[in-house]
């Protein structure tokens, strides 16, 4: 397996940059996902690590062999690299059978006639598409085409494998099951991936590490549970479901133990403590998130932080309520028990902890 | 509950009344359907049952003669069979690097970055649309082997006296037949190359193959379709064309079918009706079986690779060589229409064809045209049946094919196929049945010999274009547009000429262009079914290039050459700006 490594990695389109300025590494055996809105990019990215797509800045390493180098004009051909790709159309071969496609990439290394047919057999098996060898392509549904296209890909032992919002064109419900299905057999097989979506859901529940992009550049590069807990500024903060980001002053910064800060903030009829990524200087202007799911009704007790207000709406959504509540630092949005249900127009005492409360730059 | 009993039954109580009109509606329709069926069965199964007559007929049509297979029993001939050979073998010679040339040019415009392409693309098809008889009569006086411009350069540069080139060959015949398929077949392949998903290639590549690899095992495989379909229907004109083998076969004595039968009614001492419909019917059953091999041959093969990408990704950088490829595609348009055009330029000019010199310089030529009144009928006639059967032709396209693809009417299946027939028919077989159609028609109908002969012959022959021009313009609307203005109450008609106005119009402005076109450069049948007083252009030029008047013929030609240019000019910048936005 190999490692991937982006350096300061650009593409324009005449005046526009589609890409600007990409630093990415992913280890051997990583599972990386480039997550943003559509247009922002990923695509390209992805593209230009195949060399689909030649970068007009920086540097593309993959395994200590530079496959580009947009300063010295180097540029591998994609199929030198030895990267497995699927495409988001699955471009699966209507002209051939299931076995053909999956064998192309053997029968074009001129690999033995047996050993192809065990290889080929072998691959279809891990997507459990044994049974389908000799359909014809055209008569597969989007589930079996996508499954085809992944065994196609692995095949010939790449590198690494790339993937362009690979389940984007299936129903709701196959997609978390396939989603899953192949984060197992990542797993098991340690081949380093590269996936591109735009579904938050999906990147947080495959990936090792998501990488956030907004308009050609990274905001910011993390562990999913990081990334979700502790946003490096409001975008990837707001990219994550619909917090709340309340304005405050941070009045104290404290380093804490494992590399956070504590910060002691005062907002508009609120105060408390928060953590952050780094010290403010006091008198700072921070944006304070607060998940709607980790804030709660006070029941009596009142820790750090407290909001007063009135309920304004009242949502019933199966699993939990969500309600609107009019405070002095603003409208903020709470989830809870869906047993509970507090009336619209009664006034209630919203709380949170200080782990659940992160200050960020504004 | 009484507030909604009342509309209820007062709707109940109406409905006998509503339902009357629509019964009296449906008949209605009952009639125009039929009168469709009568119309396109008169342009299309009449001609055609009675070539079958006509080949049992010993004698020409109109005059009292017997029955017998004489036609047949020639058809089966030694000679029949060297000419069915000719013609098969000219006709693979031209398809096969058509083919070629097109997939190649095709390539380069939608696959690669050379400089200007949507340009080269305007530029490429261009000889499509110019009428053949233009480009070979041209193409006989650049190729002449005795005075022949190109080779009297040849002669000039070289010392040699020799001439390396004569067009009055089987090379001649190819070559220019290769010039007309090359663009036709290009416009085909150009738009299945732009409808590829680009992914598909692209995963060959990520599979480890090569660029050359990709395109031959993925790219061209894909297309192979396609390009079956292409060849069949490139292999089908080729045995249909007339010009080609006219001009440039007759001369070093290669006969082909179509020649054969234009030779035997107007050639021969007299004129064997019998056996030129003979080879008509012929030809036909041959048509017939080709098109059959064909669906067979592509049933369940047609591949949709169509994406919704705006741009495509897939473009090859070709370095320096763009520049080679963007020479190749100038190089194709200079000899197809500069070299030809120029040689009608020079030739409209020079007292003799053939003899360059500067005393040699008159305008006699133009005073000629200008003052003949027989070259002003032509133009009069041809102007008056292309602007009447364009607008004829797609107005019966614009019906038809809006009954068969937005309605579900009874006998829309047997007008779409009605329509389509004439596909197969080539112009000198469609001009042969009507011969005898006309003909067979009670006294009182004075069809034959005026110049509604060669207008229904139009009609025939350019109902496929318009019906498919149109299908695929309704195929891009919505079938909401119309259902909602059938709903707020238009009928039938308002619907279809508001949409048609609204909507459509751009692609019927095509399409117009298009039949226009094919009525300005039609000579098979026309060549059979003019009489004096009804001659069309195509006809003047042939005759007067029979009586060695090649000057004045570039004359005419030029200024065809200026309509052709114009018309396309007006039908590309319709396509731009409309039926692009439409169809996106
Ligand atoms: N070949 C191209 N030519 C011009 N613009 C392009 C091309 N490819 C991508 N772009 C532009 O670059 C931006 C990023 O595209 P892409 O990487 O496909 O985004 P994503 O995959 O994140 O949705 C988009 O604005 C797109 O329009
Ligand atoms: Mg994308």
């Amino acid at each position: 397996m190999a490692s991937i490594s982006l350096q300061n990695v650009s593409r324009h389109f005449g005046d526009f940059a589609a890409v600007d300025g990409v630093d990415l590494e992913a280890a051997s055996g990583e599972f990386v996902t480039l997550l943003g809105a559509s247009g922002c990019g990923k695509t390209t990215t992805l593209r230009m690590v195949a060399g689909l797509e030649q970068n007009t800045g920086g540097r593309i390493v993959i395994d200590d062999e530079v496959v580009s180098d947009a300063a010295r004009g180097a540029f591998m051909p994609p199929e030198k690299r030895r990267l497995g790709m699927v495409f988001q159309s699955y471009a699966i071969w209507p002209h051939m059978t299931v076995f053909d496609n999956v064998a192309y990439p053997l029968r074009i290394r001129r690999r033995p006639k047996d050993e192809i047919s065990q290889r080929v057999k072998l691959a279809l098996k891990l997507v459990e598409m044994d049974s389908f060898a000799a359909r014809p392509a055209p008569a597969l549904s989007g589930g079996q085409q996508q499954r085809v296209a992944i065994a196609r890909a692995l095949v010939f032992e790449p590198r690494v494998l790339l993937l362009d919002e690979p389940l984007s064109n299936l129903d709701a419900r196959l997609r978390t099951q396939t989603g899953d299905e192949f984060r197992a057999l990542q797993k098991r097989l340690g081949i380093t991936s590269l996936y591109v979506t735009h579904d938050q859901t999906e990147a947080m529940a495959l990936s090792d590490r998501v990488v956030v992009m907004s308009k050609g550049r990274i905001l910011q590069i993390g562990a999913p549970e990081e990334i979700y807990r502790r946003p490096n500024n409001r975008g990837v903060a707001e990219f994550f479901g619909s917090p709340n980001l309340i304005a405050a002053t941070a009045r104290a910064s404290r380093p804490l133990a494992d590399g956070l800060f504590s910060i002691d903030v005062e907002g508009d009829g609120w105060s408390g403590q928060c953590q952050a990524s780094e010290g403010f200087s006091p008198g700072t202007v921070v944006s304070v998130m607060l998940r709607p799911e980790n804030m709660r009704i006070s029941d009596g007790d009142a820790p750090a932080m407290s909001w007063k207000g009135e309920v304004t709406a009242s949502v019933f959504r199966g699993a939990q309520r969500s309600l609107s509540v009019k405070t002095a630092a603003g409208p903020l949005n709470v989830d809870i028990s869906a047993f509970a249900h507090p009336a619209v127009g009664s006034n209630i005492t919203l709380v949170a902890d200080e782990a659940a409360a992160w200050a960020m730059a504004t | 509950m009484s507030e909604i009993v009342a509309p209820l039954q007062a709707g109940r109580a109406e409905r006998p009344a509503s339902a009357g009109l629509w019964s009296r509606w449906a008949s209605g329709r009952g009639i125009g359907v039929l009168a469709i069926i009568l119309l396109l069965s008169f342009l299309t199964i009449y001609p055609f049952a009675m070539l079958f007559y006509g080949s049992l007929h010993s004698t020409p049509p109109g005059m009292a003669g017997e029955y017998n297979l004489n036609g047949y029993r020639q058809l089966l001939s030694k000679e029949a069979l060297g000419i069915l050979l000719n013609t098969v073998g000219i006709s693979l010679g031209k398809t096969i690097p058509s083919l070629t040339l097109a997939v190649f040019l095709a390539w380069i415009i939608a696959r690669t970055d050379t400089p200007c392409r949507d340009k080269l693309e305007v530029l490429i098809t261009l000889p499509f649309f110019i009428p053949p008889i233009l480009t070979a009569m041209a193409w006989a006086m650049l190729g002449n082997p005795q005075v022949g411009l190109l080779n009297q350069l040849f002669k000039w540069a070289t010392g040699v006296n020799y001439s390396p080139i004569n067009v009055y060959s089987w090379g001649g015949v190819v070559w220019h037949m290769v010039q007309y398929s090359t663009p036709f077949l290009f416009l085909f392949i150009v738009d299945v190359f732009r409808a590829m998903d680009p992914a598909l290639e692209e995963s060959s590549r990520m599979c480890g193959a090569s660029r050359l690899r990709t395109f031959g095992g993925i790219t061209l495989m894909l297309m192979l379709p396609a390009l079956t379909n292409a060849f069949i229907l490139s292999f089908i004109r080729g045995m249909e064309n007339f010009e080609s083998p006219l001009f440039f076969g007759a001369p070093a004595k290669i006969t082909v079918i179509t020649t054969e039968m234009y030779n035997s009614i107007n050639h021969h001492a007299t004129p064997d009706y019998q056996y030129a419909t003979a080879i008509g019917f012929g030809v036909m059953i041959l048509m017939f079986a080709l098109v059959i091999a064909q669906w067979r041959l592509l049933r369940g093969r047609s591949f949709t690779t169509v994406t919704g990408k705006g741009y495509s990704p897939s473009v090859m950088k070709l370095g320096k060589w763009r520049w080679a490829t963007f020479g190749f595609c100038v190089l194709f348009f200079f000899i197809t229409v500069v070299l030809p055009v120029s040689q009608l330029f020079i030739g409209s000019f020079f007292r003799f064809f053939g003899f360059y010199q500067w005393d040699m310089l008159t305008l006699e030529h133009y005073r000629a045209v200008f003052s003949s009144s027989e070259i002003w009928r032509a133009i009069s006639n041809t102007m008056l049946l292309g602007l009447g059967g364009a607008t004829l032709t797609m107005a019966l396209g614009a019906v038809v094919a809006y009954i068969s693809v937005r309605t579900k009417w009874r006998g829309r299946r047997v007008i779409d196929a009605l329509a389509w027939l004439p596909w197969m028919m080539p112009g000198m077989v469609l001009g042969i049945g009507f011969l005898w159609a006309f003909a067979m028609l009670p006294g009182p109908i004075p069809i034959y010999g005026t110049i509604w002969a060669l207008l229904l012959a139009y009609l025939a022959l350019g109902t496929p274009v318009a019906t498919r021009v149109m299908t695929g313009a309704y195929a891009q609307l919505s079938f909401d547009l119309e259902e909602c203005s059938r709903v707020h109450g238009a009928s039938f008609f308002q619907t279809l000429s508001r949409i048609l106005v609204a909507l459509a119009w751009p692609s019927f402005a095509v399409g117009w262009v298009l039949t226009f076109f094919g009525i300005m450069r039609e000579l098979s049948a026309s060549v059979l079914l003019y009489s004096v007083g009804s001659e069309v252009l195509s006809v003047v030029l042939m005759k007067l290039w029979a009586n060695g008047l090649a000057e004045q013929v570039s004359v005419i030609g030029l200024m065809m050459m200026l309509l052709v240019i114009l018309f396309r000019y007006v039908q590309i910048k319709i396509l731009q700006r409309y039926v692009t936005t439409l169809g996106v």
